[in-house]
């Protein structure tokens, strides 16, 4: 008998024996005992007396997640939202390093796609913690985009505000600061930009390699509506690792991507990326949750795979704010462990796969920073 | 001593101050509104206007609304389940509000759809000839009762 248990007895002797004495607790509705145990049905008597003690709570709590047995799947024409399971609940961020970054982000006028997405993992990442050194993905271009998708909590606009000229400079200031070896840098869509923000992209990248060369810079480029010139200046620029994500399976594209996003072409996108620059490490990320079936998630890994992708990620689908799309479906962690062995399989470099795992997975970029380091030294 | 008394002499004797509270009173009841309050005329009560929303698997859906309100903005507050609606939040950047009015809801719509309409609408899944950005229909008396078709979502498409 847990803790739980015994308390719950000691419980209803208290209010038995205050029923005894007449003694009346007028601060809440007590129910006597005979009507407490009516109130309560069998089944969840069994459950309260199975379920959890004390030392669940006190405890690390298991890893295993194969016993929770909450809905994990909204079938076809169901419209209440799944309550989110425990393997996603993170904590709330807080902490001198997080404040610290906030600050300096600030200062500096910069954006992140972590505050502007609403990343779960954002307490993990600018905190630092057992990965290492704390970092942030910096969001270039601004922080309001020109497509809206269904998914993404980032600001749209028509005619978003003009990028800041010395938002390279500040961002490599900014990167320098913080001491990393890797670092991610992402951007908004600017189809109002002539050349999508591809130059600003790429001088920011120029800018960082020149305060450091030795970093390692991966970017998560937007698709510059197909245009091969503005990806050509992205993969010249000296990045280390294009990035661009394929967000979901063919069929779903349509109705989760802005209209302006298409399969085709971001797959087109990855494969001249690494056409025009061999040398670069190509990079993409699905979504998963939002009613795909196994066979179309195996069809565009192996659709990426064709395209020349090196690495690819798998996350889970999380709701940003109530407007957004709702979650199909939670794909349970050791679901994702499948996907992780069938991406190895298919002889990705390296196949993230987690429910929190997002397109900057920190240990990812580990196994990357390695590779590339390797190359380096065969190189010389 | 000697001011308290002229004081009191001077002050309006009992039954005369009762004379002019009741005359008073009388005047407020009876006198025009606007004689002793502001001059701003209250706010005409805005008109409630209905629109059902059919969703492509048929299922009807109520909401009401006042005069002025768009269509994005009767969505939203009555939080119709209709996933993703309104991603760019009326600034003509997305074609997630995209509806399908019948031919004569449509052409009775008092606003032509611009330039910057058109374009977004241009990129929009399962498009007609009737359709609109729904951020851009402002409801009026005349269009309450509406019955709009929404085309599919990532729910429908879905196995």
């Amino acid at each position: 008998m847990g803790v739980f248990a015994i308390f719950a007895m000691l419980r209803t002797q208290v209010l038995e024996f205050s029923w005894r004495l007449k003694i009346e607790c007028r601060r809440c509705k007590h129910l006597s005992p005979d009507e407490l145990g009516h109130k309560l049905s069998a089944d969840v008597r069994q459950r309260l007396a199975n379920g959890p003690g004390l030392q669940e709570f006190l405890s690390n709590p298991s890893r295993n997640w194969d016993g929770y047995d909450g809905k994990l799947k909204r079938e076809k024409g169901e419209s209440e939202r799944l309550r989110l399971p425990p393997w996603l609940k993170t904590t709330i961020p807080t902490g001198s390093n997080y404040a610290r970054i906030r600050d300096q982000l600030r200062q500096l006028n910069l954006h992140t796609v972590c505050e502007e997405a609403r990343c779960p993992n954002i307490g993990e990442c600018w905190g630092g913690g057992k990965h290492g050194s704390a970092t942030a993905t910096i969001m270039l271009l601004g922080d309001t985009c020109t497509r809206g998708c269904r998914f993404c909590s980032v600001k749209t606009s028509r005619a978003p505000p003009p990028p800041d000229p010395s938002e390279p400079v500040n961002t490599a200031t900014a990167i320098a600061a913080w001491g990393l070896d890797y670092v991610v840098l992402t951007s908004v869509d600017r189809d109002d930009l002539p050349d999508g923000g591809s130059h600003h992209f790429a001088e920011t990248v120029r800018e960082i390699k020149r305060q450091n060369s030795n970093i390692l810079v991966e970017c998560l480029v937007p698709d510059f509506r197909g245009d091969l010139d503005a990806v050509k200046t992205i993969a010249d620029s000296g990045l280390d690792v294009y990035a661009h994500n394929i967000e979901t399976v063919e069929s779903l594209t349509p109705y989760v991507r802005d209209r302006r996003a298409r399969y085709r072409q971001s797959l087109k996108v990855l494969n001249s990326a690494k056409e025009i620059n061999p040398d670069l490490i190509t990079k993409s990320s699905i979504m998963l949750g939002l009613g795909e079936t196994d066979e179309q998630v195996h069809q565009t890994l192996k659709d990426l795979q064709v395209a020349g992708v090196d690495c690819v990620t798998l996350g889970q689908y999380m709701q940003p704010t109530k407007r957004h799309l709702k979650v199909v479906e939670y794909i349970t962690p050791s679901k994702f462990h499948h996907w992780e062995e069938v991406g190895n399989s298919m002889g990705f470099l390296y196949t993230a796969s987690g429910p929190l795992v997002r397109s900057s997975y920190k240990a990812g970029e580990f196994f990357i920073a390695s590779i590339l380091q390797k190359r380096k030294v065969t190189a010389k | 001593m000697a001011n308290v008394v002229a004081f009191s002499r001077n002050l309006p004797s009992f039954r005369a101050l009762k004379y002019l509270s009741s005359a008073l009173l009388k005047y407020q009841h009876t006198s025009a509104p606007s004689q002793c309050s502001s001059k701003t005329q209250p706010l005409p009560k805005k008109q409630a206007v209905e629109v059902t929303f059919i969703r492509a698997n048929g299922e009807r859906i109520k909401a009401t609304g006042k005069e002025g309100d768009s269509l994005l903005d009767i969505v939203v507050n009555n939080s119709v389940d209709l996933e993703g609606y309104g991603a760019c939040e009326g600034t003509l950047t997305c074609s997630t509000c995209h509806l399908i009015f019948k031919k004569e809801d449509f052409d009775r719509l008092p606003d032509k759809p611009t330039d910057e309409e058109l374009d977004m609408l241009d990129l929009a899944y399962d498009l007609t000839d009737t359709s609109r950005l729904g951020c851009q229909i402002t409801m009026t008396k005349e269009l309450s009762g509406l019955e709009v078709q929404v085309p599919a979502t990532v729910n429908d498409a879905r196995s």
